[in-house]
């Protein structure tokens, strides 16, 4: 269930900000576009009360450590207790535009220039995370911010984790956690020793397919369990045959078929690998 | 990494070397300080850089527990303990096997730093981790020093038993951020590797590294590096020692004998035969005509040629420069399928060779002919198996 907060109750708690409108919740945190006193748009992310603080506190040393233009800016994080005042909240980046979401809907189907230049941006930003050993493990596109110029802006860092931090997950398995639509098989089926970097490169794969097909290469509105899913992720090989893949370029085929292998060896070794190869197929 | 061959350095290797790289043979060396002690490494690593070579150290922590005289000339050496000992390494140990490192690669100059790491073995999250920690340290390292990261894989029996538990402790091993690989495999104790099955698999590990798009130098290879470009390797090591030709934790095992070889008279490597045949008694059995065939020239053969009394120490050497002259001419093609196809040509020939030299009655002795044909299927397997493979070689840049 998201995190919903009226945005009367907004208002009046924080009037230091002009607020403009809500934005999509998650279940962390309830979000509004913002503009400061010297008329910036920010993007205002209020706190769950239920939120972890130790996940939250690793979500904000992710977000700080990282300075790279395809990857959302943190400007502010507060948390303050005083007796009928509890302020906890993050001031990110406004990025203009919409969610990827929006634009890689089912039987669109992008120029592939286009798709090389903007997944070349998302690597670009995969690779600042991999530089600082994050994992963000719900690369999806609702978290994936277009900017006008159509470059792309990774967000949403509530489920990263640092690989050189022991996991805060409790349970064995662990890895389970994020949007299915995008796990790789080792979030379904792995424990959380198998969660590193490529696993946001599956997710990527995903949604690179999504863009030059038109369509999921696993998911398909007729499946109603998760299991169904997870059979398709973990062990089809049918996205491989289906007409619109095959009636790609070869070299597109390659690199799909990589990114989506379900053994994290057989994927690109990382993003920066992947943008090298995007603007060799894009022509850049 | 340079691309083309280096040599593993072994028991009294060093001067072979210097004479290797006298001769335009090979583009680095691997140091081995299971049989050099520091101070003669850092002479010698200086000669070599002067002959135009690239060093590295290889610490083999494979059987980490083991050490010896020259081992202990290395304060490194005071963390060579046993797995299980290993495991419990501090934080505050690891920060003085770094300095430890960092100084052994700053005195050496090397040109980049080989991870240490245990052999992976399957079904050893410990040991995962381990080689992930001694990683992460020696990363640090390279930093400092400005110089290359390369991480240790070195594929335990137990791992490469099968495809599926080679893969899955690749995707764990493959996790490292790192510039390069350092790859080894381990094959079962005989002379040369000649399983089929072990050969195409040592490939496929090495294929799926140099997926990663980082550059792998495949160590212990020996005359099997005859493949190695062919699953996409950039450098291969080679040594004159049996012990240099594959990857076996036998090498660290205490010595049961005397060793050496005694007497056993000198063996002549073949490029056409891709193979040893003892010398002058099997080959003075063989005709002329097919003679002529079999003969490699070397600037460490001329006895040969003039029938005349040859030792085992120009027959290492003699090998040594034969493989370098083969592996350099292969390291001019940047195709990994050409270079399998141009193995599997050299294989088939062999095999025609050696019939051949059969039908008049001569069978070579050392089993020299065991794996030729096992490794031309081995690499025609790799070629139909690893077509994915190959495609996505070829997408990068």
């Amino acid at each position: 269930m998201p995190y919903t907060v009226d945005m009367s109750a907004a208002i009046a708690k924080f009037p230091e900000y002009t607020f403009i409108c809500p934005l999509t919740p998650s279940e962390q945190k309830a979000a509004f576009h913002v503009k400061d006193a010297a008329g910036t748009d920010l993007c205002l992310k209020l706190i769950a009360p239920h939120y972890e603080r130790d996940r939250l506190d690793r979500e904000i040393q992710a977000m700080q450590s990282i300075n790279n233009p395809n990857v959302v800016k943190l400007v502010e994080y507060t948390f303050s207790s005083k007796p009928g005042d509890l302020r906890h909240y993050t001031v990110e980046e406004f990025v203009e535009g919409q969610d990827l979401q929006a634009l890689l809907t089912f039987g669109t189907i992008w120029p592939t220039k286009r798709v090389a230049e903007f997944f070349s941006g998302v690597c670009d930003g995969l690779t600042a995370l991999r530089e600082k050993e994050i994992v963000h493990r719900d690369l999806k596109p609702a978290n994936i911010r277009v900017r006008p110029d159509g470059s792309p802006v990774i967000i949403d860092f509530g489920l990263a984790r640092h690989l050189a931090l022991p996991d805060l997950t409790q349970t064995a398995a662990g890895a389970g956690i994020g949007t299915p639509k995008y796990f790789a098989p080792e979030q379904f089926e792995g424990t959380k020793h198998d969660i590193d970097h490529r696993t946001d490169l599956f997710a990527l794969g995903i949604m690179l397919y999504e863009a030059l097909t038109g369509e999921s290469p696993f998911y398909s509105p007729a499946m109603t369990t998760r299991a169904q899913l997870q059979q398709a992720v973990c062990h089809s090989t049918v996205h491989l045959s289906k007409a619109s893949f095959l009636g790609l370029d070869p070299k597109w085929q390659t690199l799909l078929r990589r990114l989506l292998e379900a053994e994290r060896a057989k994927r690109p070794a990382d993003a920066a690998q992947v943008a090298m190869i995007l603007k060799r197929l894009g022509g850049n | 990494m340079r691309r083309g061959v280096w040599h593993q350095c072994g028991d009294r290797s060093q001067k072979l070397v210097q004479e290797q790289l006298g001769q335009g043979a090979g583009v680095g060396v691997i140091l081995s300080p299971r049989d050099l002690s520091r101070e003669n490494a850092i002479t010698y690593s200086e000669s070599y850089q002067k002959a135009g070579a690239d060093v590295l150290i290889d610490y083999q922590f494979y059987v980490p527990d083991f050490t010896n005289a020259l081992l202990g000339s290395y304060p490194i050496s005071s963390f060579r303990r046993s797995v299980s000992a290993l495991n419990k390494i501090s934080d505050q140990d690891l920060i003085t096997f770094q300095n430890e490192l960092r100084a052994d690669h700053s005195a050496l100059k090397a040109s980049a730093v080989i991870a240490p790491a245990v052999v992976y073995e399957a079904g050893r999250t410990d040991i995962l981790q381990l080689n992930s920690r001694l990683f992460a340290s020696a990363k640090e390292v390279s930093s400092d020093l400005s110089i290359p990261i390369y991480a240790s894989v070195v594929l335990g029996r137990s791992v490469t038993s099968s495809d599926q538990t080679m893969q899955s402790v690749l995707s764990q091993a493959t996790a490292m951020s790192c510039d390069g690989w350092y790859f080894g495999f381990e094959f079962e104790d005989e002379r040369i590797p000649s399983s089929r099955e072990m050969v195409r698999r040592c490939c496929v590990a090495g294929l799926t590294l140099a997926c990663t798009g980082k550059p792998v130098l495949h160590a212990y290879a020996g005359p099997m590096g005859l493949l190695s470009f062919g699953f996409g390797a950039t450098g291969i090591a080679i040594g004159h020692s049996q012990n240099l030709w594959k990857f076996t934790r036998d090498r660290w095992a205490p010595p049961s004998g005397q060793g050496g070889g005694g007497d056993a008279p000198a063996r002549y490597f073949s490029r056409a035969l891709w193979g040893t045949i003892v010398y002058p008694d099997e080959t003075s059995q063989i005709p002329a005509a097919l003679r002529n065939q079999i003969v490699s020239q070397s600037p460490f053969c001329a006895p040969v040629s003039a029938n005349l009394q040859w030792n085992r120490w120009d027959a290492g050497k003699h090998l040594v420069y034969i493989l370098a002259q083969q592996y350099s001419s292969m390291a001019m093609e940047a195709d990994p399928r050409k270079n399998a196809n141009a193995a599997i040509d050299l294989l088939g020939n062999a095999l025609t060779l050696h019939m051949a030299i059969q039908q008049n009655n001569v069978f070579l002795a050392d089993d020299t002919n065991a794996y030729q044909g096992n490794w031309k299927l081995a690499l025609e397997d790799l070629l139909k198996d690893g077509k994915a493979d190959f495609d996505f070689l070829e997408l990068m840049p």
